[in-house]
């Protein structure tokens, strides 16, 4: 029996097939740059551009050396498109999908970690699942051919660039941030200042209804003190780091740590995104509008609530009278138990010696 | 009583001395009557006559004499068991606390575990334990309410006893006796120099010792601050809005730290002092029947001892 026999058509086809595979494999890797002159010789003519049925015009340059400058410099055309095997096309070529190398456990040198996992659960990854055209994926953050990390500053995800990038969609809201004490830090370039993503998380960002959400009454107060309980930062800019634990040392703090999230955080007063120093007249917490931003939880609140501080430390002198009377607490209190327990000690004492005394009696 | 007994009663010796006596006697009266001369049958048949005579005689009286002898005897028992009934109960116990009281004082304790069940969690709300009772409880939508109720009893209670102290006769004898006094402050110096060993007996006390006193205006000023300030807290947009947020915040701190200070006090002191004190432990029961065992009244509040033995002696008798 001769070998060549024995093998069934099927498998002999099976076995031609993966010849043509291996050599198909070995031509692309010799043709991927010869396919970027290809597309390039489209694609890489400025001003080059299909106008849509829609009548919207759809850009349709691109710049070869943006893509060789970014993170995807090894990579080529076909990589990505990976539809796009004739020109013309004869369908319209599909946006990219990321997650052909962006899962953990890619071969292609990509990160190993799950950003897109992450992004399919959060609000704007499911809204895209749900077919929602306005909802963002991969590229309308983080740009298509020039890509940078996000700790390069001409990257569009870098920390000054970032609240742009939301602004794209949530227009109203960036207009709020730029005008807010952060909005204006960091426009000033001062880079501890919280972007969006500080808050909402990058990739995770959830309705502030999702009990997960870092954003949701139960996380604000942990959020903010990301930050601001962290005294190295905060003494940079003259706020105190202690209004995280004064915060979790009052009722609405502690009504909030055992779930009652109706309690006010730290958002429910000083706003999310309006956020303003307290001598600012448009503050939420300035005087003047401290019966309206009480009133919201306390109804009838009037200009009595701005009586009075609202982040008290009572071990402060700057607590007022409240450290008076702590103080004053704290001395009535050791000095009455200091009392008592030298009271019980003597009386001990006498008893324990009466004891001893009639044991003495009693054996001569 | 069997004729056995009797005879016992009587023995052969009594009655030689009895007839010696009698002959004597009888011999000497009949001296005066008898004629000089007699024959020998003529004092035999006198002899009889006479011993008849005297037998009758005899044994009537003997009759009365024991008959009154039992009458005393029974009123002498009756006499000795009624006194040994009453030293009895005198050696036993008193009832010191009357129910009135012991009722206030069961409610006042009630309203006092449920508020600083429900209370301190909030004021140590970092440890494992709040949150654990707090769970336990039902959340703090519970607890608020379980603390309100406690505020209430607790309201309640104060005010009840402010009418007690002035309009019940025991409530204003009870609150004039529990008014401090310098001999207070005697008794208390007194007290620890017989604890250091240098008076050799201790302070004799009324019905309120310096340390129930203390006890007793340690609850009254702690009730004033944490009934003023809870309520403060608890109708807080009133408050705030009619004294301003400061006023809220004198509330807070002062229920937050006189809470305290009173549960510290009440388990160090007052269960030192009616509980763990190695005389009483585990406890004694007065809170709940009012009474003080005799020994236990005489010790720790002979001056009111007294009193009650001059009392009992003046009207106890009737």
């Amino acid at each position: 029996m001769t070998p060549g026999r024995t093998l069934s058509t099927r498998s002999r086809r099976a076995l031609l097939a993966l010849a043509v595979a291996l050599a198909a494999a070995c031509l692309a890797v010799g043709t991927a740059a010869q396919e970027d002159v290809r597309c390039l010789s489209c694609h890489g003519k400025p001003g080059f551009k299909k106008t849509l049925a829609s009548g919207k015009v759809l850009e349709l340059f691109v710049d070869p050396t943006s893509l060789r400058l970014s993170v995807h410099k090894d990579k080529h055309c076909v990589d990505c498109h990976a539809d796009v095997s004739e020109v013309p096309h004869p369908n319209v070529p599909q946006k990219v999908n990321c997650r052909r190398c962006h899962y953990s456990g890619n071969t292609a040198g990509a990160p190993q970690i799950e950003k897109y996992v992450e992004f399919e659960q959060s609000v704007h990854g499911k809204a895209l699942a749900e077919g929602n055209t306005k909802a963002p994926a991969c590229q309308d953050c983080h740009g298509d051919h020039f890509i940078l990390p996000g700790s390069d500053p001409r990257s569009e995800v870098s920390h000054k660039n970032l609240p742009q990038v939301c602004g794209r969609c949530h227009l109203e809201i960036f207009g709020q941030y730029e005008a807010s004490v952060h909005g204006k830090a960091l426009a000033k370039g001062i880079m501890d200042a919280p972007v969006c993503t500080n808050c909402h998380g990058e990739h995770t960002i959830r309705k502030a209804a999702d009990a997960s959400s870092s954003v949701n009454a139960g996380h604000v107060a942990n959020t903010c003190a990301k930050c601001h309980a962290k005294v190295v930062i905060m003494e940079k800019y003259g706020v105190k780091a202690e209004q995280v634990a004064t915060y979790n040392e009052s009722f609405h703090g502690i009504a909030n740590e055992f779930g009652v999230l109706t309690a006010a955080n730290c958002a429910s007063c000083h706003t999310a995104h309006d956020i303003l120093p307290e001598n600012d007249p448009r503050s939420s917490v300035n005087a003047a509008n401290i019966p309206k931003t009480c009133g919201k939880c306390h109804a009838g609140a009037n200009a009595n609530f701005a009586n009075g501080r609202i982040h008290i430390n009572a071990k402060d002198k700057s607590a007022g009278i409240v450290y008076w009377i702590a103080l004053g607490f704290k001395i009535l209190t050791l000095s009455t138990l200091a009392g008592l327990f030298v009271h019980i000690g003597l009386d001990l004492y006498r008893k324990f010696r009466n004891r001893k005394a009639h044991h003495g009696e009693a054996k001569p | 009583m069997s004729a056995e007994q009797l005879k016992t009663a009587w023995t052969d010796q009594d009655t030689k001395a009895l007839s010696d006596t009698l002959a004597g006697a009888v011999a000497s009266a009949l001296e005066s009557e008898a004629p000089k001369d007699m024959t020998e049958e003529q004092a035999a048949r006198l002899r009889n006559a006479l011993s008849s005579a005297l037998a009758k005689e005899a044994v009537l009286d003997a009759r009365r004499a024991a008959r009154r002898f039992f009458e005393e005897e029974t009123k002498r028992e009756k006499r000795a068991v009624r006194e040994q009934v009453r030293v009895d109960k005198v050696a036993d116990s008193v009832e010191r606390l009357s129910l009135h009281i012991r009722v206030q004082h069961m409610i006042l304790f009630s309203s006092c575990i449920l508020l600083i069940v429900t209370g301190l969690p909030i004021k140590f709300h970092e440890s494992a334990i709040a949150a654990f009772l707090i769970d336990i409880m039902g959340g703090p939508s519970v607890t608020r309410i379980l603390h309100r109720i406690g505020a209430i009893a607790l309201t309640f209670i104060g005010v009840y006893h402010i009418y007690y102290c002035m309009v019940f006769k025991e409530g204003r004898k009870t609150f004039d006796l529990l008014i401090p006094k310098l001999q207070d402050g005697k008794d208390a110096l007194h007290q620890i120099l017989y604890f250091v060993g240098i008076k050799k007996d201790r302070p004799l006390f009324g019905r309120f010792s310096y340390i129930e006193k203390f006890d007793y205006w340690a609850v009254y000023w702690g009730m004033v601050v944490m009934i003023t300030s809870g309520y403060i807290l608890w109708f807080k947009d009133w408050a705030i809005n009619a004294f301003g947020k400061y006023v809220f915040d004198i509330g807070r701190e002062a229920h937050s730290d006189e809470a305290l200070l009173a549960t510290l006090a009440i388990v160090i002191w007052h269960f030192y002092n009616v509980h763990f004190n190695p005389h009483k432990f585990p406890g004694s029961l007065t809170w709940l029947n009012g009474k003080i065992s005799m020994e236990e009244f005489k010790e720790e509040h002979p001056l009111e001892y007294e009193e009650w033995l001059a009392a009992r002696e003046k009207g106890g008798d009737s």
